[in-house]
């Protein structure tokens, strides 16, 4: 936004310089992110791998808009987001950052297509033609057509993800957030699901970051960062799931 | 138990209205024996404390519903614990009976509470009467067997309505411990073919009888005994049936909260649980009948005896000011119901905006701001109340009229039907604290809701 020490590279859609987080007060002091920087390439599917306390999560939120940094700084696309207001980070949320959670991503009094229309209902409009274009495609893409007037609790766990993952998709946002989309489905619709992510990456040039501790996740993915303490650990293009999860052992190894 | 505190101001309440009600009538019933000319009789005792029974019972019932749905709504968000506890080997049973128990203390310690304040608020009241010379000394005790009576009902109700509430523990099994079923499934509708057609048969008998007794009126003032009958019928149908009518009346409100995302999403949530809305708004739409009613009533008496008094004119002589008062006396003591009723819808919205704790997360990530949340809390509440509201001026106006029409359409002068006076002064006083209550009722959850921070909320199960 303002004075930018480094300029922001177009081809980043995302990045973060010495990125630190902690919580709590100086004897309960729990350092979550210690000096973390990096970029995420527009257009590319990356996963977020670490064990659990890795700081992935909350690298996620920070970089998604929905918690602020300790020190260090954030940028979407070329825009300075670290020191935003709420509600400047709300307008971001909503207009360029898509999320897929693990569960619970839809509203139950809501049906399908109220859903997905959820993120232009509260910028008080309602989709162009052409928006209207795309989502009628990602409808039939996800082969969502016949449930747009269900609720969520009438749908499966991999239909819900898809709706889900068809909201992130709708108002062609920046960047979508994926956290351990898969976590709560069976291995064959957690296999769907990260297709879906996967080729929405490679043919409409969507960008996404997923966090996850499943290697065969992100072996979907075109690149992998590993944290571990709160610290970027190792980064690697696209790898088969065994040679992730021996990365994953080796570092679980020396913890 | 998040419902405890609401418990108790409920208990509270029910008792100290019952105990001051009869503590008044027996200060003044005091003074009614001790007056030369009322004499001795004991018709005035015995019609105060009647009256006062009628308005106690009235409030008790209303604190009863509150109390069921708050308990029915503690156990549903308490489903993953009583889950765990099942799990861990608890019985249903016994999950349900720990929390009757806790009802039955709940109710005796507001029970004995609202005792003692009744007691104290009634000889405030006495007192201010003495002061003011519209009463003497009354030569009264201030400690009656009769006392017993709010008391012991109040400790029964809130322990019976704690029970019923707790119905819903029967059906938490052990396995959502384990997950999977972070969102309770709205509460299902249960068919009950013999409650609904109970309800719906009371409903249209007692407004037959109701309207006979409209007919009968015409002719003779006894039309009015009739008319209570089949008026009493026709309320406790409407109420049996309460989850019949009011969630199609929420929906017909809903549509004018505005169509915008946090217009549309308040109306769906303020119908998510049919029942449990059911409950929240009965009890407001008691109240505010009975309210109207009486103020309907007497307003199309007023209409009637100024009709008979251009034909009569010393009969109905000072007849204007009495009505006043008595308007003025039964809108409180019947209001008092509405009161209690307040509590429940402020303490229903509450927990319910609590148990969405995590779907309030989701709604800020995707892009709802704070104001958005707030508003959505706003309109849920502004739902409920206008609902409730509306309902009971339409029920009340309509059993107003015809209770004035019954007793005095075959009064000389009048010999006809009339439309219905209209008691502005009372409308103007049920819409303002309709008002009032939407806006307390959403100023803590709105407030919380705003200032959850998203990470926060979604971590929550």
């Amino acid at each position: 936004m303002s004075d930018t020490a480094s300029p922001p590279s177009p081809a980043l859609v995302a990045r973060v310089e010495d990125l630190g987080k902690s919580y709590g007060t100086s004897s309960t002091r729990v350092d979550a992110l210690r000096g973390v920087t990096l970029g995420l390439r527009r257009g590319e599917f990356t996963a977020i791998m670490g064990p659990s306390g890795s700081g992935k999560s909350t690298l996620m939120h920070i970089m998604a808009g929905l918690d602020s940094p300790s020190s260090g700084r954030v940028w979407l696309a070329e825009q300075e987001i670290g020191g935003m207001t709420d509600a400047e980070l709300t307008l971001l949320r909503r207009r360029r950052i898509g999320f897929v959670f693990q569960s619970f991503n839809l509203v139950p009094t809501l049906d399908i297509e109220g859903n997905l229309l959820l993120p232009f209902e509260l910028d008080g409009r309602r989709p162009d033609p052409e928006e209207r274009a795309w989502i009628d495609r990602l409808e039939t893409l996800l082969g969502l057509g016949g449930r747009l007037r269900h609720r969520p609790h009438e749908l499966s766990g991999g239909q819900q993800q898809r709706v889900a993952i068809a909201r992130a998709l709708a108002t062609r946002p920046d960047l979508v957030f994926a956290d351990e989309p898969t976590g709560n489905l069976d291995s064959r619709t957690g296999r769907e699901v990260l297709e879906l992510l996967a080729s929405a990456s490679r043919e409409h040039g969507q960008s996404i970051a997923m966090v996850t501790h499943d290697p065969i996740a992100a072996g979907y993915a075109d690149r992998i960062l590993f944290l571990a303490d709160g610290v970027l650990v190792d980064d690697r293009p696209r790898l088969p799931a065994a040679e992730i999860s021996s990365i994953m052992l080796a570092m679980e190894a020396a913890a | 138990m998040t419902g405890r505190v609401p418990g108790l101001l409920v208990a509270a309440l029910g008792s100290a209205f019952g105990v001051a009600l009869l503590q008044i009538s027996g200060a003044l019933t005091a003074t009614a024996e001790a007056d030369p000319d009322v004499g001795a009789s004991a018709t005035v005792g015995t019609l105060l404390t009647a009256l006062a029974l009628v308005f106690m019972a009235i409030a008790v019932y209303v604190g009863a519903i509150v109390t069921v749905n708050t308990v029915a709504t503690v156990v549903a968000g308490r489903a993953r614990r009583i889950a765990l506890l099942r799990l861990l080997g608890s019985s249903a049973v016994a999950q349900r009976r720990a929390i009757a128990r806790e009802g039955l203390i709940t109710g005796a310690v507001g029970a004995l509470l609202g005792a003692v304040l009744g007691t104290l608020a009634a000889r405030g009241i006495v007192e201010v009467g003495v002061a003011l010379g519209w009463l003497p000394r009354p030569a009264y005790g201030w400690a009656s067997p009769a006392l017993a009576v709010p008391v012991v009902a109040v400790v029964l109700t809130t322990w019976l309505s704690s029970w019923l509430g707790s119905r819903r523990v029967l059906t938490v099994t052990p396995l959502q411990a384990l997950g999977s079923s972070e969102q309770l499934s709205a509460e299902e509708v249960r068919a009950r073919p013999v409650r609904n057609a109970t309800a719906v048969v009371l409903a249209v008998l007692g407004t037959a009888v109701l309207l006979l007794g409209v007919g009968v009126g015409l002719v003779s003032p006894l039309g009015v005994l009739i008319g209570v009958l089949g008026g009493i019928l026709s309320f406790s149908g409407l109420v049996m049936g309460a989850h019949l009518v009011m969630p199609p009346a929420l929906a017909l409100v809903g549509r004018l909260l505005g169509r915008g995302a946090a217009g549309r999403l308040a109306a769906a949530n303020a119908r998510r649980h049919p029942e449990r809305s059911s409950r929240t708004t009965i009890g407001l739409v008691i109240g505010v009948t009975l309210v109207t009613m009486f103020g309907v009533a007497i307003e199309s008496f007023r209409r009637m005896v100024e009709a008979a008094q251009a034909a009569q004119p010393d009969v109905y002589q000072g007849i204007g000011p009495m009505l006043d008062a008595t308007t003025a006396v039964f809108s409180v003591l019947v209001g008092f119901s509405a009161l209690i009723a307040g509590v429940g819808l402020v303490n229903s919205l509450s927990l319910s905006v609590l148990q969405r704790t995590r779907e309030l997360g989701l709604l800020r990530a995707v892009g709802f701001s704070r104001s958005q949340l707030s508003r959505m809390v706003l309109a849920e509440s502004a739902q409920l109340t206008i609902t409730g509201v509306l309902v009971g001026l339409l029920l009340g106006g309509f059993y107003g009229w015809c209770g004035a029409q019954a007793l005095l359409g075959s009064a000389p002068g009048v010999g006809t039907l009339i439309p219905p006076g209209i008691p502005w002064t009372v409308l103007a006083v049920v819409v303002v604290v309709a008002a009032v209550l939407t806006v307390v009722a959403a100023a803590a959850p709105a407030r919380r809701a705003a200032r959850l921070s998203p990470v926060a909320a979604l971590g929550v199960e």
